[in-house]
């Protein structure tokens, strides 16, 4: 990479949770729920093998997460903010289609991709706002949205004020 | 030693607790002034199986000279009673503790009875999973299983606090309105609703579909219970009772 670029690139960390630990638990319930049956019941349970079957796999699932939870970062370039969580997340938000930069406490819904407190990945649908595109340490509270023409996204930035000014800047000077 | 599925009846209590007591708060706009009544149905599945459906179903088949213990050899009225007399009783069962007037006072808007009738749904389902786990305890042919053994208790009994929750929500949403053929359809619904999440067990029972297949096919019913509970969310949101967050601007353009 050239080195000009390089040096435009400004990373910001996301402020700090525990949300690893609730997917580290959940796999744990998870291989707890599939290991369990086939215990007791053995390999010629058809309903054990089923049951684990399913939940191992997606406990993997939790676990890959739970592991890439400190690359969580968000790359402001000369000309996009690009979120980033691991090999599985990496929305690339153009500056110039910003609309609107606002922070607030999101609405529940019972539908979710990946959201337990401390963290939310994907796009997760929230009563107030709709769907939102989410690579944050926190689930419902100060969420610093950000609103392009076509999609929202949900951060959670430790150092806020600072991202916005970056933000600001770059959308000035461009 | 103590029967086993007693370990897991306690694990599934603080886990339903922890879960829907956790998201009622924080559906609720974080405020515990719902949870209270999480106490008021605990009892009510144990009286709905001791005192009140047991004892209608041997009155109604001694009236009518039916033979007890003929499983599915008994008339297929009969067999529909059995089946419908669960979500009869219960339903009216677990808005019983409205007539308590702090209760009912705390059903103000479609938002309150919404919240009310969630409580006290889950509660019941609380009540229901120990009731459960007592009438395992005493059929011998569980003692012989490991307490972690019991894990599909615990997955079908998290499930089923949730599905009575918006079964009774459902309920309490129409007697908010305070008239009387919309409570009627109100009960009618929840009812209806009660049918829908018991027919795999009932198929299973009639033996129309495996064990696995019944295992599996609950997930229907609940994803159609939590859209209805999404509706009804929606709804009561849209009538203005619940209040705007408060946020900061950055950048508007």
């Amino acid at each position: 990479m050239d080195p000009q670029q390089i040096e435009l690139i400004k990373s910001f960390k996301p402020r700090r949770s525990y949300g690893w630990l609730w997917l580290i638990l959940l796999a744990m319930i998870l291989i707890a729920v599939g290991v369990a049956p086939w215990l007791v019941a053995g390999t010629t349970s058809s309903s054990a093998m089923l049951t684990m079957i399913i939940s191992i796999p997606v406990a993997f699932t939790f676990i890959m997460l739970a592991f890439w939870f400190p690359s969580m970062r968000y790359e402001l370039t000369r000309d996009e903010l690009i979120l980033r969580y691991g090999p599985v997340i990496k929305y690339r938000i153009p500056l110039s289609q910003i609309r609107t930069i606002r922070r607030r406490n999101l609405g529940l819904t019972i539908w979710s991709s990946i959201r337990f407190p401390g963290i939310a990945l994907f796009k997760i649908p929230y009563s107030d706002v709709g769907d939102v595109k989410m690579c944050a340490t926190s689930a419902l509270n100060n969420i610093l949205l950000i609103e392009t023409q076509k999609e929202k996204y949900g951060l959670a930035p430790e150092k806020e004020e600072e991202l916005v000014a970056a933000i600001r800047r770059r959308m000035e000077s461009t | 030693m103590i029967p086993q599925i007693y370990i897991m009846a306690v694990i599934t209590l603080v886990f339903s607790l922890a879960l829907w007591g956790g998201l009622i708060y924080l559906f609720a706009g974080r405020t515990r002034r719902f949870l209270w009544l999480l106490v008021l149905g605990l009892p009510l599945s144990a009286i709905a199986n001791l005192y009140i459906k047991q004892q209608v179903t041997i009155f109604i088949g001694q009236a009518a000279h039916i033979q007890p213990g003929l499983g599915l050899a008994a008339p297929l009225w009969f067999l529909a009673f059995k089946v419908l007399i669960t979500p009869l009783v219960e339903e009216l069962l677990k808005v019983s503790p409205l007539l308590l007037r702090p209760a009912w006072r705390m059903v103000v808007s479609r938002a309150s009875a919404l919240w009310v009738g969630l409580v006290l749904g889950v509660s019941f389902g609380m009540g229901e999973a120990a009731f459960i786990s007592y009438a395992v305890a005493q059929n011998p042919d569980y003692a012989s299983i490991p307490w972690y053994g019991f894990t599909g208790f615990m997955n079908e009994r998290l499930m089923t606090c949730f599905a009575h929750g918006v079964m009774t929500a459902v309920l309490v949403t129409a007697l908010q309105r305070r008239n009387r053929q919309l409570a009627l359809l109100g009960y009618l619904a929840a009812v209806s609703l009660h049918l829908f999440l018991n027919m795999p067990v009932v198929l299973y029972q009639f033996q129309l579909i495996s064990i696995e297949l019944e295992s599996f096919s609950m997930v229907l019913p609940l994803i159609s219970f939590a859209i209805i509970f999404e509706k009804m969310r929606r709804t009561a949101r849209g009538l203005g009772e619940y209040e705007d967050e408060k946020e900061i601007v950055y950048l508007q353009r």
